[in-house]
């Protein structure tokens, strides 16, 4: 089974069509290559596989399965409780003074007990003998604004690029994303975050359970530095880092949360020949290691060097796939980064 | 790792302020701090609040007076003989934080998919609704009038009055002591860095795997959180609510200055910046004008002679030194900082 499948990915954006028909499947333990001129569309098809643009048609399924949050019973339950929630709350919200006024002033009198039983019938009493213009109306309209927000809320977040990423899919950014202000080994455990198991009350109340991940957490992302040769930096600011540098970061971040696939957009650029040389062992050794890797790479000889498949692009459509050697030669392949020689 | 422990510089601060009621045995009675110092703890745990939406997790905030006021309002509900509840300081000051963090919940819930300034502008506008809603809910609220009297702190030897000053501040020590260390653990954890991704790149938080939506909700939440539990003290030590324009937009201006000038994103930041900015107010230009009265310079008729009328000009003037000259605060936070 294939990690990643694109099946007639097609993203447009109004009339423009950055994205058209593409179809590939990348399989497990593949280096797998994307290339093509500047706006062919390889970052928009990477934005559209992580979820960031949700493919206008096609669909990409991530070891088989198309990577959108079900519609489970739980989610239906929860939309009907906020249906009833917020539908309540703004019955009670609109006649809070009818209510306050007949449970709490009608019964307490100063320096006495106040009869909570009678307090409690007097609630449920005041609220089934509204006028339906004060109850129901305003419960159905609350609720179902409510409850129709939440399910549009919901169903804009199925596919977005938290829930891919939390089923094993990692990617690096062209214009570099880092947490400037954030340490390295602090980046690194953001890519973590999702692997980890304590809550907000195990930190507050600092449970034993919290100090036992926190330190196992950070001998990983220090372990993960060191895997791409940035294990002395470990706790400067990622701001402070040489471009070079930056970028092996973004990978150590990705590769944190163990994903089953990575992918690369533009690894090499503004590095310089060796740093690609150091580049090119370090794909391999992230391959290695078991993880499947995509990358976008303009750099001809460290997409030749490294891939074990390549992608290209132009224009949205794909012009060709193949290994490395039957790319190489492809006249339509040099015809789309150099022009072709009988214009007009 | 061991690592040897060193005062931080909240360490440093918190340990200071708990002599200053010591200080206060030798200075002349006019210079007294400890009442002044009390008010400024009381803005410290505000700020605190706002720090945490506002500096940790990059969501500017300007209405976090209204949470304040529902803490206040909550804890005057539930504590007042007019209505049948009448908990005691304990319980309904503990029942100021689950509100808080409700009524957070509430105005995030359908506000947080906006960005930045939007965000910012629904904030104001809750802060001007709540000032209304309580203004006009005349039957829970009373009005202008607000919710009094309200009971003070019981340990047992009776209820505390106005001349167990000490008292007062050792409780607002302790209490700013436990905020300053729920707030350092939460920003030490896990919940803390993914609140820095989101300010730092929403994006690339995302695309990491943070549920970004989740992490904002608990930031919102525990701010107002915090502010209510900061409204309930409030509303204990005049033992009243006061009235529903003491918690207005001047209020939030106020947090929000403190967490800029002391570091947007330090707890110590915020500590300095509560000194500086209510300190002002409260100690310097009190006690100057107290001084110069005393001395027959200024006094009646002439507005400008007393410091008291400065207020806003020297917080003007110092908002736009501490953005000139120390963009990032007074003590702005360290990249090491949770690292440990």
């Amino acid at each position: 089974m294939s990690v990643l499948r694109a099946d007639g990915v097609t993203v447009r954006f109004g009339g423009l069509v950055a994205v058209q028909d593409v179809r590939f499947a990348v399989e497990q333990g593949e280096i797998y290559a994307v290339i093509g001129p500047n706006g062919a569309g390889k970052t928009t098809l990477f934005n559209a596989v992580t979820g960031i643009y949700a493919p206008t048609e096609g669909r990409v399924e991530f070891n088989g399965k198309e990577q959108v949050e079900p519609l489970t019973v739980r989610i239906i339950a929860r939309l009907l409780a906020t249906f009833f929630v917020v539908g309540v709350s703004t019955v009670i919200g609109l006649n809070i003074e009818t209510i306050w006024t007949a449970v709490i002033i009608d019964n307490y009198k100063f320096g006495e007990l106040f009869p909570w039983g009678h307090g409690i019938e007097c609630f449920f009493s005041t609220l089934w003998n509204l006028p339906p213009a004060k109850s129901i109306l305003p419960f159905l309209l609350g609720g179902g604004i409510g409850a129709g927000a939440a399910a549009v809320s919901w169903s804009r977040g199925r596919r977005a690029p938290d829930h891919i990423a939390r089923s094993g899919v990692a990617r690096t950014f062209q214009n570099i994303r880092l947490f400037n202000e954030l340490s390295l080994v602090q980046n690194v455990l953001v890519g973590m975050d999702y692997r980890m198991e304590t809550g907000f009350w195990s930190a507050l109340f600092r449970l034993p359970k919290f100090y036992a991940e926190r330190s196992q957490c950070h001998a990983a992302a220090r372990e993960l530095l060191q895997f791409v040769g940035l294990g002395d930096r470990a706790d400067q600011a990622a701001g402070s880092l040489p471009y070079g540098f930056r970028r092996r970061l973004e990978i150590a971040r990705a590769l944190a949360g163990k994903p089953s696939i990575i992918l690369l957009d533009e690894p090499a650029a503004g590095m310089n020949p060796s740093e690609i040389v150091a580049l090119m062992a370090l794909i391999r050794r992230v391959r290695d290691a078991g993880t499947t890797v995509v990358l976008i790479e303009h750099h001809m000889r460290l997409v030749m060097g490294v891939s074990d498949r390549i992608l290209v692009l132009q224009y949205g459509r794909q012009i060709a796939e193949g290994i490395p050697e039957e790319i190489r030669v492809n006249p339509k392949i040099i015809e789309a980064y150099l022009g072709s020689e009988n214009h007009g | 790792m061991t690592m040897r422990w060193r005062p931080g510089p909240i360490f440093i601060i918190l340990a200071i302020a708990a002599f200053i009621p010591l200080l206060d045995q030798v200075l002349p009675a006019k210079m007294q701090l400890s009442e002044a110092i009390r008010g400024v703890f009381l803005y410290a745990i505000l700020a605190l609040g706002l720090n945490v939406v506002t500096g940790y997790a990059g969501l500017l905030n300007l209405g976090i007076a209204a949470f304040m006021a529902i803490g206040a309002y909550t804890f005057g509900i539930l504590t007042c003989e007019i209505y049948p509840f009448q908990l005691g300081f304990w319980p309904a000051i503990a029942l100021t934080i689950p509100i808080g963090a409700l009524a957070g919940f509430i105005l995030g819930a359908p506000t947080l998919g906006l960005r930045g300034d939007y965000l910012a502008i629904v904030t104001l506008g809750f802060g001007e609704i709540v000032q209304d809603v309580l203004k006009n809910l005349d039957v829970v609220t009373k009005g202008t009038q607000g919710i009094n009297p309200l009971p003070a702190p019981n340990f047992g030897g009776g209820e505390w009055t106005a001349e167990d000053e000490y008292k007062w501040y050792y409780l607002f020590f302790v209490l700013l002591v436990l905020t300053v260390l729920a707030i350092r653990n939460l920003e030490r954890s896990r919940l803390g860095r993914a609140w820095f991704s989101i300010r730092e790149d929403e994006i690339a938080s995302r695309s990491m795997g943070i549920r970004v939506e989740r992490i904002k909700m608990i930031a919102f939440a525990t701010a107002a959180a915090i502010a209510a539990f900061a409204g309930g003290l409030s509303a204990s030590v005049l033992s009243s609510t006061g009235e529903p324009s003491n918690y207005d937009f001047q209020i939030s201006i106020l947090a929000l200055c403190i967490v800029i000038v002391g570091g947007i994103g330090s707890i110590a930041g915020v500590l300095v910046g509560a000194l500086v900015m209510v300190g002002l107010n409260s100690i310097v230009l009190v006690k100057a004008t107290a001084w110069m009265a005393a001395h027959g310079i200024g006094g009646q008729g002439n507005v400008l002679l007393s410091p008291n009328n400065w207020k806003y000009l020297i917080f003007g003037l110092a908002l736009i030194l501490a953005v000139r000259l120390k963009p990032n605060g007074l003590l702005p936070p360290r990249i090491e900082r949770a690292h440990k």
